[in-house]
């Protein structure tokens, strides 16, 4: 059984409780056990890394830290939370000025923020190290009637200085994923776009034509459904949804599923024990 | 990754060109010219358009000039990227070309097309106008020509890189926003102000943070990271939109707009709770109205699923809280120091 810490997004605590529902049904299958680190904070969202960078340090320092103390890889299944931690880990680790003085304060909880642990993905956790001939075997309910759209979303693929692990053009991790799960991946050109949730507040009407147009493309595709390893995409996709398609004056409606719900349904969990009857579009 | 395969060592072969071809004087409609040229290996996109040019269909249209990525005239989309002709090696786009030995070129995205691969600058232009994008000196008149501005090291780093940038608009042809509202300032704008507002000889620092932070400003960009990465000059655009937020908020508040607002309660919410409240995050950032008038439906959907997220009082703090809030709020304290030495 590896072992990692796991990263409690916001997010995923209040409005996509499913995500880590599903991941707590599935995770022994696959023979990894993930510790939720309950004294993680907020990761800023990428807001606070300009609001003020020196906290941004200092709150992302400390979440790595927990898990360095562990001696476990910290591991994130929001894109946001991923793309924002692994920014701060590449400041501190390249200013060692910074890192004393987040160190300094670190201290008084006994924490020290050393760079041994890395920052990954959930999905890169699953192709990488679960890896997709296991995930293949472990297959009890294969997809193979879905046409599924992937899509990836932009903070587990940009700035590739900082993720590095898909090329940002042409991402394959997901599609590899639901090859091993017996899905039929769609040509989905949306797959590397934005979701436009991070203005959802602040230029709704531009939020919405984004989200319309990843959507408009799955359902002209025929895809069944979407998936997405992003809780904040899901939100912008699926929460939403019809609200952006009325926008675009489009009549239709696809679901769209978390990784964690796919990989569950494929290793035989039903949708209920998933959460996926908690989605807006059923 | 692939190994390099046999052909990726080939010297020279015939390559397809699918050059998109519209002339809004006489076609109804686009549509595509394929040329096929023996192309050699170390040729770059724009040597094989001006062969095609010269020796093949001189009806093509595009715009080029230096041919040495300083000018940025060339920018169009190969393979569905935004990029400079001059500088793309034919041989390094077929290695990632989807169908074997042809690469598409089309005109740049979110600027109005004038002809075949020529898109209308103008938009951009008027921009630049519009968010003052140029120095306008604080030196008396009187001293000009008299006396130097020194510029330290530190300050000048602030803006090195942006000044890297040669309006080639590959960024403004991939933004998101831009993509979903032609009125948003763009990328390239955005790294353009930033650029003067970091300068200490530039006087009207605050009529352009006032404009930057109107309606379609700078905080409409949806953190997409498109432009950055696209950029022919690698050139950090997102550093420099996160840094007039940043010189935003501490010149101006976070009163003004709701995107300062949205920003400032994740710091708040961090500093109490460790988590972010998503409940009261609406009304944090567009008031009660907007929340009633905007999210109201959604909200009815959401309860009915069980989806809301839970009110202020049932947000649990991050486990060992007060002494987070502790190393919080030193931190604050250091942030104030570098202020006062930063105005000194």
């Amino acid at each position: 059984m590896k072992r990692y810490a796991y990263y409690l997004s916001c997010i995923n605590e209040s409005m996509t409780k499913e995500v880590d529902r599903s991941i707590d049904l599935w995770q022994k299958d696959l023979g990894i056990e993930l510790v939720k680190l309950h004294e993680g904070t907020c990761c800023g969202g990428s807001n606070l890394d300009y609001v003020s960078p020196k906290h941004f340090a200092l709150v992302n320092g400390r979440n790595i830290a927990l898990a360095e103390k562990m001696g476990l890889d910290l591991i994130v299944s929001c894109n946001t939370c991923l793309m924002t931690i692994r920014t701060a880990k590449k400041k501190l680790d390249e200013s060692p000025a910074l890192k004393k003085e987040v160190n300094e304060l670190l201290k008084k909880e006994g924490l020290e923020y050393r760079g041994t642990s890395e920052v990954r993905h959930l999905l890169w956790v699953l192709v990488d190290d679960v890896g997709l001939d296991t995930i293949r075997q472990k297959v009890k309910v294969p997809l193979k009637n879905y046409r599924i759209a992937p899509f990836y979303g932009c903070h587990i693929l940009r700035p590739s200085t900082v993720l590095g692990h898909d090329n940002p053009l042409d991402p394959s991790s997901l599609d590899q994923l639901i090859d091993a799960l017996g899905g039929q991946t769609i040509p989905y050109k949306h797959k590397n776009r934005c979701c436009g949730f991070h203005t959802l507040l602040v230029a709704e009407q531009e939020s919405l034509n984004v989200a319309a147009e990843a959507l408009q493309e799955a359902i002209q595709s025929k895809a069944d459904f979407i998936v997405t390893p992003c809780p904040l995409c899901h939100t912008s996709l699926d929460g939403y949804q019809a609200k952006a398609l009325k926008h675009a004056g489009v009549e239709a409606s696809i679901p769209v599923f978390h990784i964690s719900e796919m990989v569950g349904l494929a290793l035989g969990y039903n949708a209920k024990q998933l959460g996926i009857k908690r989605h807006i579009v059923g | 990754m692939t190994a390099p395969n046999d052909q990726h060592n080939e010297t020279k072969k015939d390559v397809t060109f699918r050059v998109f071809r519209f002339n809004p004087q006489v076609d109804s409609k686009s549509y595509f010219d394929d040329y096929t040229i023996p192309v050699e290996r170390g040729v770059t996109v724009l040597r094989s358009l001006n062969y095609i040019k010269e020796h093949i269909d001189a009806s093509v249209s595009f715009r080029a000039f230096c041919q040495a990525g300083i000018c940025g005239s060339c920018g169009m989309r190969v393979n569905g990227l935004s990029k400079l002709a001059c500088t793309t090696q034919v041989w390094d786009v077929l290695a990632k070309s989807r169908e074997k030995d042809i690469i598409k070129v089309e005109p740049l995205r979110n600027l109005p097309f004038i002809k075949d691969l020529i898109v209308d600058m103008d938009p951009l232009v008027d921009k630049m106008k519009q968010y003052s994008n140029w120095i306008d000196s604080t030196m008396p008149e009187a001293s000009m020509g008299k006396k130097e501005f020194l510029i330290s090291e530190e300050e000048f780093l602030r803006y090195d890189k942006a000044t890297d940038c040669i309006l080639c608009a590959s960024c403004v042809s991939e933004c998101s926003i831009l993509r979903a509202n032609k009125e948003y300032v763009s990328p390239a704008v955005l790294l353009k102000s930033y650029r003067m507002n970091v300068d200490s000889r530039d006087s009207i620092h605050e009529k352009r943070l006032a404009e930057l932070v109107k309606d379609h400003g700078v905080w409409d960009c949806t953190h997409c990271y498109r432009c950055q990465e696209t950029c022919v000059k690698s050139i950090p655009i997102m550093d420099a939109i996160h840094g007039i937020r940043e010189d935003a908020i501490e010149s101006r508040g976070v009163k003004d707009t709701s995107g300062s607002k949205h920003a400032e309660a994740f710091m708040s919410d961090i500093e109490k709770k460790g988590k972010l409240v998503e409940a009261t995050l609406p009304i944090r950032t567009n008031g009660v109205l907007w929340t009633l008038q905007n999210l109201l439906p959604m909200a009815v959907k959401m309860i009915m699923k069980r989806r809301t997220p839970p009110p202020p009082p049932l947000v649990k703090s991050a486990k060992g809280i007060k002494i987070f809030r502790g190393m919080f709020r030193e931190m604050t304290e250091h942030v104030k120091q570098d202020h006062k030495s930063h105005k000194k």
